[in-house]
């Protein structure tokens, strides 16, 4: 199953931030979102989760498709839905509590594991899968903020991942680590799609030409191009993703 | 005109007279602390020379004119008056404060936050006003008669809930403060796991705040110690240990607003109510001090 988008519209106040998008994000693939600041990126992630919700004076319009059930204007399922769906931020934020504890929280909150046994298998394998287990065994009940910012970016990958997601949204995920780490986090992405559906907002177009099997290139609130990464990047169909792609503006 | 040269030593120049006028007035403010203390001391030297601390502090008899200064009763009133209201305005604060930020829309505050600044700043003597028509009346009436034979309502109860009421528009805007300062970040970073804002706000925003709740309410706490013509209006003001919420009491601001100024006359009298003012000196010290030992603490363990 995937995620599809049907003429969606999202207004703050009197601003008209996504106008008429449709997208179907493929699953088991790393799907790009490129485009200059402000043009409405970060709001398209925030509207799959619904986190969009917290935003004040927000209206949305259209369809959002997961798995077929209709996002919008379900009150009830967002909770499940955004368990479902994970999120990795810009910066990474771990929260106010030990390392084990960040990436039970999540468990705990949906009550996944009746045993501890349980509990801690799965903190376990989770930092094993984002490669953190053999950097911080040992230490597991020390608090996470005295990780490095690179370490404290997996452990919220890790943190998602212990819910049991079918989705990672990812929002610039890479942009405040420095390039070795960003590199692992990236490798990471490239890893989990194998079995995870990966929506992620580039700041990088390098990034994208290295990591996506299809990129969407936004401007100004609406989606100009979607499409295989390699036909995007190779073969524009729109003059804006030439201009943009070749760095004319950014 | 003045060359380059002069004008950057004349910008360095007033950097440095202000500089120098913030420390010095900064200085100020802690010699004026000390000061106040010293001179508390100072004065109350007289009733400390010819009593021992200990009975001054353990003993519940008051006899000024036999020359008999016990001060626990006051000590207890002041405890009791204290405690009751932090204890009533804390969970109300706390609730509010979490459904003002986490929850409610920003026209809802809007028109709060104007309200809670109005009752912060009313001044105390109409809080005592209230209290002496309002909340007396009732307990003497509605309340006491469940529990015994009769009271005339100037209690602990009234006090304590008169201090609460003024208490909670100061810790509902501390709180607020110490909650909006909380990253949106990490709140999304548990909603997105799938938590409820409820969960949110108790593991995340609480947990995060833990430090400066305390601080709040320690401040709180002091400012409800001292606090001193709403208290005296309604709690009674009989010398004695409360022995449950419907007794008088006689905290140890309600003392020295009472009796300063008059019958100085007697041996010993201004002194053992400067002693009274040291005592609750102290007492907000102390528990201050308690607190940044326990703030530093809990700052150092996590977070």
């Amino acid at each position: 199953m995937a995620i599809e988008i049907r003429d969606l519209n999202v207004h703050i106040k009197d601003a008209h931030i996504l106008k008429h998008v449709n997208l179907t994000i493929p699953e088991k693939q790393i799907t790009c979102i490129i485009g200059p600041s402000g043009c409405g990126k970060s709001t398209l992630l925030r509207t799959m989760n619904r986190l969009i919700d917290s935003t004040e004076g927000v209206r949305l319009e259209g369809k959002v498709l997961v798995d077929g059930a209709d996002i919008i204007g379900s009150g009830a399922g967002i909770t499940e839905l955004r368990r479902r769906i994970g999120l990795v931020s810009q910066r990474p934020c771990p929260l106010p509590m030990s390392i084990f504890d960040n990436v039970a929280y999540g468990c705990r909150i949906n009550k996944m594991y009746k045993r501890r046994k349980g509990l801690i298998y799965a903190v376990q394998k989770n930092l094993k899968a984002v490669g953190l287990w053999d950097e911080v065994r040992g230490r597991v009940r020390t608090p996470a903020s005295r990780l490095s910012i690179g370490q404290q970016q997996r452990l919220c990958l890790a943190r998602s991942l212990a819910v049991e997601p079918q989705y990672i949204l990812a929002d610039e995920a890479t942009s405040a680590l420095d390039p070795v780490s960003s590199k692992t986090v990236e490798d990471l992405f490239v890893a989990l799609k194998r079995d995870y559906t990966i929506v992620m907002v580039t700041h990088t177009l390098h990034q994208a030409l290295r990591i996506a099997d299809n990129v969407v290139f936004m401007y100004l609130g609406e989606i100009v191009e979607a499409g295989p990464a390699a036909q995007v990047f190779h073969n524009p169909q729109q003059e804006l993703t030439r201009n943009y792609l070749s760095g004319v503006f950014s | 005109m003045p060359n380059r040269y002069e004008m950057i030593q004349r910008r360095i120049l007033k950097d440095r007279v202000a500089q120098g006028t913030m420390c010095g007035l900064t200085v100020f403010a802690i010699v004026f602390l000390a000061a106040m203390a010293v001179g508390l001391y100072i004065k109350s030297v007289p009733v400390l020379e010819n009593h021992s601390l200990f009975s001054l502090l353990g003993s519940s008899e008051w006899k000024p004119m036999k020359g008999e200064f016990g001060f626990l009763p006051f000590i207890a009133g002041t405890l009791w008056v204290t405690g009751l209201a932090i204890i009533m305005a804390l969970p109300v604060s706390l609730l509010t404060g979490i459904y003002l930020t986490e929850y409610a829309r920003p026209a809802v505050r809007k028109m709060v936050f104007p309200a809670l600044d109005i009752l912060a700043a009313l001044p105390s003597v109409i809080y005592g006003v209230w209290g002496m028509l309002v909340i007396v009346p009732w307990i003497s009436e509605r309340v006491a008669p469940h529990f015994i034979e009769f009271s005339s309502g100037y209690t602990v109860l009234a006090a304590g809930i008169v201090l609460g009421v003024m208490v909670v528009p100061l810790l509902v805007s501390l709180f607020i403060e110490i909650f909006t300062n909380v990253p949106v970040e990490l709140r999304e970073a548990s909603l997105a796991l799938g938590a409820t804002r409820w969960q949110t706000t108790r593991k995340v925003v609480l947990r995060k705040t833990i430090a400066g709740m305390l601080a709040a309410t320690v401040l709180a706490v002091s400012r409800a110690m001292g606090e001193t013509i709403a208290v005296l209006m309604v709690c009674g003001c009989v010398v004695g240990i409360p022995s449950h919420l419907l007794d008088a009491c006689y905290p140890i601001p309600a003392l020295i607003a009472n009796n300063y100024g008059e019958m100085l006359s007697m041996p010993l009298y201004e002194s053992a109510l400067m002693f009274a003012a040291l005592i609750l000196f102290a007492v907000v010290l102390i528990f201050n001090l308690l607190s940044r030992i326990v703030l530093y603490r809990l700052e150092r363990r996590s977070i």
